[in-house]
């Protein structure tokens, strides 16, 4: 067994885990964290697992919960810890970004770190950003107009 | 969220109530529900794709810690029934296969379920099912669907002695005298007729893989019986076949499809043989048991759709009218070995569906499908027709190309103008304006001017094209067709229920998976009774609430259980005119009241009214002086049917550049225009649509289920099997050309099931387009950039 | 599916604690950089590794450091820090058109170049690009020897390298070749940023005379990185015009085997090594001469 402690959204979870346990079953089973999803066996592809470990965008899939420790991780629960959506969440909202919602978790954790990062892309940059995540509901055609609404309001914001 | 004229909520596009749980991670999936103590069951699954079982070895694998029970076939054949039984096999005669949840004797494809380990620990179970040794003897696998048919041919079921396991004439009568006569005629036209195409159109194996697998968490007392957590869209039916199954009485059954589910598209409506285990387990350890399939065996077990063989004709004159159709098709059904659909199920109705909505004066369609050792066809968004639409479509552009015409004025020509009609396959068109769509459609996509460009863009070298398809799509499945084509009801069912406060409470005994059914149904329901959809909550999926549903299948909720909905919601509101009269001593009834802004207004004298809130409080809480006849309280079920059954229709054009020295393609363009009657809210509508193409786009080009020649399947994780990502499609242009639904009460249709149809032939027929310098037609999918280079080499040198 | 039960995690944070973890000579260990690659063989358990040392913390491992005509690159460097460094120079763009594209945010976010490279899995974007760019492994064993390998001699073959078992790369060297060099990479995937079915890259150097005088070519996807010398060969001396490159391809065509599966044919293969390695050498020319 391996002691670890990880903080998931300001608390800090200090456990014994089997060392082969893998992140996303300790936030899921541990912290009880449910809202991060798992789409894939092995492979690492679908993206629902995507949390935020030191404030980047990571599949917590393919991390063993060892290696999370004494790291921060940041899980969809924790992008509105008061209650207030984020500008991101909201956009998913009012663009009708999500039906089913499995890979949304994901897909919001990745685009909070993308937006953070290039905040003025273009369609095809959001595009590409959202690659590591698999959606089968939307055509994604509304997860971009979501993304692109948090630019286009950040961008108006700064003129 | 602003208050709406006449709170009119209809057409509204009100951000979802779904949504806030589902962005923050407060959404509970099946994998997210615990129950204390539950155990965790993972399946041992066979290696081969025809083999006999020889003997299982589980000795080793039991004397791990923690594991509580090591299930084989051999072990629960005499303690279940084995399938298949009556709730959930179809009224079509076919040689239905018998089988157990784990294999018996042998095994038929690769990755059935072979034996079953229960542990505490999910890490540990699946050390024990490593642990599981199997000594198979290999047989020979039936791989190919033709020569499966052959005499000399391993048969996979033996008790059938074939491996045909379902035919259909579908035309030309119920007899075989007629349908011989029919045949003749068609023969006959065909041998006159000035144009014939005739061409083999091959659809491979996909579908559409929901992002959350299946799930199943089962717990057991003795006095409550089962209840049981299912990722499905069809809880009653799932509840019923448990009971047959397990022997366990019914009101002793309860089965929960969550609220929140990742997704269905038809692949979590089946009854499946996993969940018999599993909930034979918890009744055998007395305790709960959870089994979440793993994406692996996802893509080994489910999703797996498409895959036949048309055998298209047509004929037609030089006028481009068309005068027969003829098809033979042949689907590979796999092993045939899941409740309900039993793979051939969606090869029928894409029978049914292949003549679109075009007049056919004369046809000739018929199908055998194949049993193979492959996994069993599952439902797939847009049931069984993606592949005979593909064809139909595809067929249709290679005729007009005969003519020398465009193939979007020979659909034109040819599409039914007048409804309702009666398709050639008896599919019944109770109402639309399929020309006023197709002219919609052909309005943006301005043929002329892109013809122009075309010219030009070749004079560069650059090969651009345009491509059409149309879809006659089924706007929920009636009764008429359902109970012989799934022994199911077509109708709606819904329960509303008001409470002393003025909220209301619609149960639902469908189970969406993220279609957005709270909110649609809260608008309707705030629009009858003129309060806000924040008052209104929605029950669905909970066997032991709602009342009987088919199952969020086939399109129902725009079609069937809204309809429901709204119908409930007038029977409560003439019970409430009814009492609002009767203490404001009016002679008046529920045509003399309008529900608006919270309140209930006589039309006759404004000053008479109620808030909504104290007349239903007085009729649920105060059930004295009551208008004669009458009793308290405000509940009301109502089942839904239309006299027919009911489409909506759609069209599609998509604009690509192809790249001679690669066949790589670009869709530049996608264009559509849609018939989805009234619109309750169009955010949703929207994305059915761009959901659906997509699906459809990535299914005709990435997406394919492989097996090598042994059977193995080779694309069971993402890395092989390929989904679109959001670089690889495009963005939509959606039209709506709608004509409300004459036989729903608020005009609405059912949509978004059979969408992707359309999406195959339109997007081949627009790389076909842009190959035309090169007279290149193409007859099989997938479509991708290899095989398009190989069709231009072929075609150059 | 989840691991085979894994003994011992551990994670040093200095070189000499990875050393005295690698002396013990134990048997099943597996040295994990970012783990993209190596997770999903872990949890496929085509791995099953007893103990597990962690690299993340040697942040001694994760530098880009340019130095006169030498570009040197840490080990546990991520994509996503070749994707955004400032320090690499034009000719060595290929570095960062490879880094760019693999997998997807995610992984470039945890991903390492160091990892990619002793992985060598058969369709992996980076070991050819830095076969094509020769980069030199600087390898440390446990008792503190070093010892550089050429990338020519590092890669062996699919998931196979000349790293010792109890190796450990510390980095990787780029010459540097002044002006006129330039070098490029490109993939061709069924959807965007796939595994490669096909992946080329190039690099290449002109005389005074704008002639070619230095050409490596790599390619990747078939069965691991691996140089095309016949092709190389015949670019020398010629202006690399896009008949000779189209020639140079041909010759790549007739050396190597393609096979179909269910991503592509044989044929279309051989298709995709001429399209995209005229396209990758046009574009390492054109970064060449903007250099100089």
């Amino acid at each position: 067994m391996a002691k670890v402690a990880i903080d998931i959204n300001g608390r800090l979870f200090q456990e014994e885990v089997p060392e082969r346990m893998l992140l996303v079953d300790f936030i899921r089973e541990r912290a009880h964290l449910t809202g991060t999803h798992i789409g894939c066996t092995y492979e690492g592809v679908c993206g629902a697992c995507t949390v935020h470990l030191d404030g980047e965008a990571v599949k917590s899939c393919m991390l063993l919960a060892a290696q999370a420790d004494e790291h921060k991780i940041t899980t969809v629960e924790g992008l509105a810890p008061d209650g207030e959506l984020t500008p991101l969440q909201e956009a998913f909202k009012s663009e009708h970004g999500l039906q089913c919602g499995f890979c949304t978790a994901g897909i919001l954790m990745n685009m909070t770190d993308f937006l953070k990062r290039y905040p003025n892309p273009s369609e095809q940059e959001i595009r590409e950003g959202l690659i590591g995540n698999l959606c089968r509901c939307t055509g994604y055609v509304h997860i971009i107009n979501a993304v692109r609404k948090v630019v286009q309001e950040n961008q108006s914001r700064k003129t | 969220m602003s208050q709406r004229k006449n709170d009119d909520w209809m057409g509204t596009p009100l951000p979802r109530k779904e949504d806030r749980r589902l962005l923050t991670g407060k959404g509970k999936y099946v994998s997210d529900i615990v129950i204390p103590g539950a155990l965790h069951a993972v399946f041992v699954r066979s290696e081969y794709a025809h083999a006999k079982i020889l003997s299982i070895d589980t000795s080793e694998a039991e004397e791990l810690a923690g594991i509580e029970r090591i299930y084989t076939g051999d072990q629960i054949k005499h303690l279940i029934k084995s399938m298949p039984q009556p709730i959930v096999q179809p009224a079509l005669p076919a040689h239905y296969p018998t089988f157990w949840p784990l294999a018996v004797d042998k095994v038929t494809f690769h990755g059935e379920p072979v034996a079953l380990v229960v542990a505490r620990d999910k890490y540990v179970a699946e050390d024990a099912a490593e642990l599981v040794f199997v000594d198979y003897e290999e047989l020979k696998p039936v791989l190919d669907p033709e020569e499966a048919l052959k005499p000399e041919s391993a048969i996979i079921h033996e008790k059938d002695g074939t491996n045909e396991i379902f035919s259909m004439t579908f035309t030309g009568g119920d007899t075989e005298a007629s349908q011989a006569e029919n045949a003749a005629e068609v023969e006959k036209i065909f041998q006159n007729a000035p144009i014939v195409v005739k061409d083999r159109f091959k659809t491979h194996r996909t579908g559409v893989t929901p992002m959350e697998p299946r799930a199943i968490l089962c717990d057991w007392d003795d006095s409550d019986g089962l209840l049981a957590y299912i990722t499905t869209q069809r809880p009653h039916i799932d509840r019923l076949a448990l009971s047959d199954i397990l022997d366990i009485s019914a009101e002793k059954v309860q089965v929960i499809a969550p609220r929140d589910q990742g997704g269905g598209f038809g692949v979590k409506a089946p009854f499946y043989r996993e969940n018999i285990i599993i909930a034979h387990a918890a009744r055998d350890l007395k305790q709960p048991v959870r089994w979440v399939e793993s994406r692996y065996e996802s893509l080994m077990n489910v999703g797996q759709e498409r895959d036949q063989i048309n055998d298209m004709e047509i004929a037609a004159d030089l006028e481009g009218n068309m005068l027969a159709l003829r098809n033979f098709g042949l689907a590979d059904n796999g092993v045939g070995t899941t409740g309900v659909y039993w793979g051939f199920v969606m090869p029928f109705l894409g029978a049914i569906e292949l003549p679109n909505g075009y007049k056919w004066p004369k046809a000739d369609i018929r199908l055998k499908v194949a049993t193979t050792n492959k996994a069993c066809l599952t439902p797939s968004r847009a049931f069984g027709h993606f592949p005979t639409r593909f064809a139909i479509e595809r067929c249709i552009d290679m005729v007009a190309h005969k003519i020398g015409m465009e193939p979007s004025t020979f659909r034109r020509k040819n599409l039914v103008a007048d409804l309702p009609y009666t398709s050639i396959t008896n599919e019944y068109f109770d109402s639309g304006d399929f020309l006023k769509v197709w002219d919609t459609l052909m309005e943006k996509a301005n043929l002329p001017d892109f013809r122009v460009q075309q010219k030009n863009a070749l004079s560069e070298k650059k090969y651009i094209g345009i491509g059409f398809g149309c879809g006659v799509e089924l706007s929920g499945v009636a009764s008429e067709l359902f109970v012989p084509m799934e022994n199911q009801p077509g109708y709606g069912a819904a329960t509303v229920r008001l409470d002393p406060r003025g909220k209301v409470q619609v149960f639902g005994g469908d189970a969406p998976g993220g279609q957005g059914h709270e909110t649609t149904t809260a608008q309707v329901v705030a629009s009858e009774f003129g309060i806000s959809p924040e008052d209104v909550i929605i029950t669905t999926g909970n066997t032991g609430s709602t009342p009987f549903g088919s199952g969020s299948v086939g399109a129902r909720m725009g079609s069937y259980f809204i309809s429901a909905v709204a119908e409930a919601c007038r029977e409560l509101k003439t019970k409430i005119a009814k009492f609002l009269a009767h203490d404001l001593q009016l002679e008046a009834s529920v045509e003399h009241f309008e529900f608006k802004n919270g309140e209930v207004v006589y039309l006759g004298d404004d000053s008479q009214r109620s808030s909504f809130m104290s007349i239903v409080e007085r009729i649920i809480m105060f059930p004295i002086n009551m208008p004669e006849g009458e009793t308290g309280g405000l509940d009301a079920t109502t089942f839904f049917e239309a006299a027919k059954p009911m489409i909506c229709f759609n069209a599609d054009c998509c604009v690509v550049e192809v790249s001679l020295e690669t066949g790589d393609f670009k869709i530049l363009k996608w264009i559509t225009a849609e018939d989805v009657g009234n619109v309750i809210n169009p955010l949703i509508v929207n994305g059915q649509m761009h959901g659906a193409i997509v699906q459809g786009i990535s299914n005709t080009v990435f997406e394919e289920f492989v097996y090598d020649e042994q059977g193995q399947q080779l694309t069971a994780d993402f890395e092989h099997y390929k989904m679109a990502n959001a670089a690889d499609v495009p963005n939509i242009d959606l039209n709506y050309a709608t004509t409300p639904c004459p036989h729903t009460p608020l005009g609405t249709r059912g949509i978004g099931e059979g969408r992707p149809s359309s999406v195959p032939g339109a997007l081949t027929n627009a790389v076909c387009d842009a190959l035309k310098p090169f007279g290149i037609e193409i007859t099989t999918l997938p479509l991708r950039p290899d095989a398009i280079w190989q069709k231009i080499q072929d075609a150059t040198q | 599916m989840y691991p085979a039960p894994i003994e011992q995690y551990s994670r040093p944070s200095t070189l000499e604690e990875l050393y005295s973890l690698l002396d013990s000579n134990e048997e099943d260990i597996l040295v994990l950089a970012g783990g993209q690659s190596a997770m999903q063989a872990v949890k496929s358990r085509m791995l099953r590794p007893a103990h597990i040392i962690d690299l993340q913390a040697l942040s001694e491992l994760k530098f880009v450091t340019s130095e006169k005509d030498l570009l040197t690159v840490g080990a546990m460097t991520r994509y996503a820090d070749i994707v955004s460094s400032d320090s690499i120079p034009l000719e060595l763009m290929a570095l960062k058109d490879a880094a760019s594209r693999v997998g997807d945010r995610q992984v470039r976010n945890r991903g390492t170049i160091g990892g990619s490279l002793c992985w060598n899995y058969s369709a992996a974007c980076t070991p050819a690009t830095v076969l094509a760019l020769d980069g030199a492994m600087n390898l440390i064993s446990p008792d503190g020897s070093t010892r550089q390998v050429a990338a020519d001699d590092f890669f062996l073959g699919p998931l196979e390298t000349a790293r010792n078992e109890f190796e450990i790369l510390l980095s990787v060297d780029f010459k540097l070749r002044g002006s006129k060099s330039g070098s490029a990479y490109k993939k061709w995937g069924l959807v965007t940023d796939a595994l490669p079915v096909i992946g080329i890259a190039a690099c290449l150097h002109f005389d005074n005379a704008d002639c070619c005088d230095y050409a490596r070519i790599t390619l990747t996807g078939l069965s691991g990185a691996q140089r095309c010398l016949e092709a190389e060969a015949s670019l020398l001396s010629t202006s690399a015009n896009a008949e000779e490159i189209a020639e140079a391809m041909m010759i790549v065509c007739s050396k190597v085997s393609t096979y179909t599966d269910s991503m592509a044919t044989a044929d279309y293969r051989y298709q995709l090594i001429k399209t995209i390695g005229l396209e990758v050498i046009e574009i390492a020319k054109k970064r060449a001469f903007s250099l100089g």
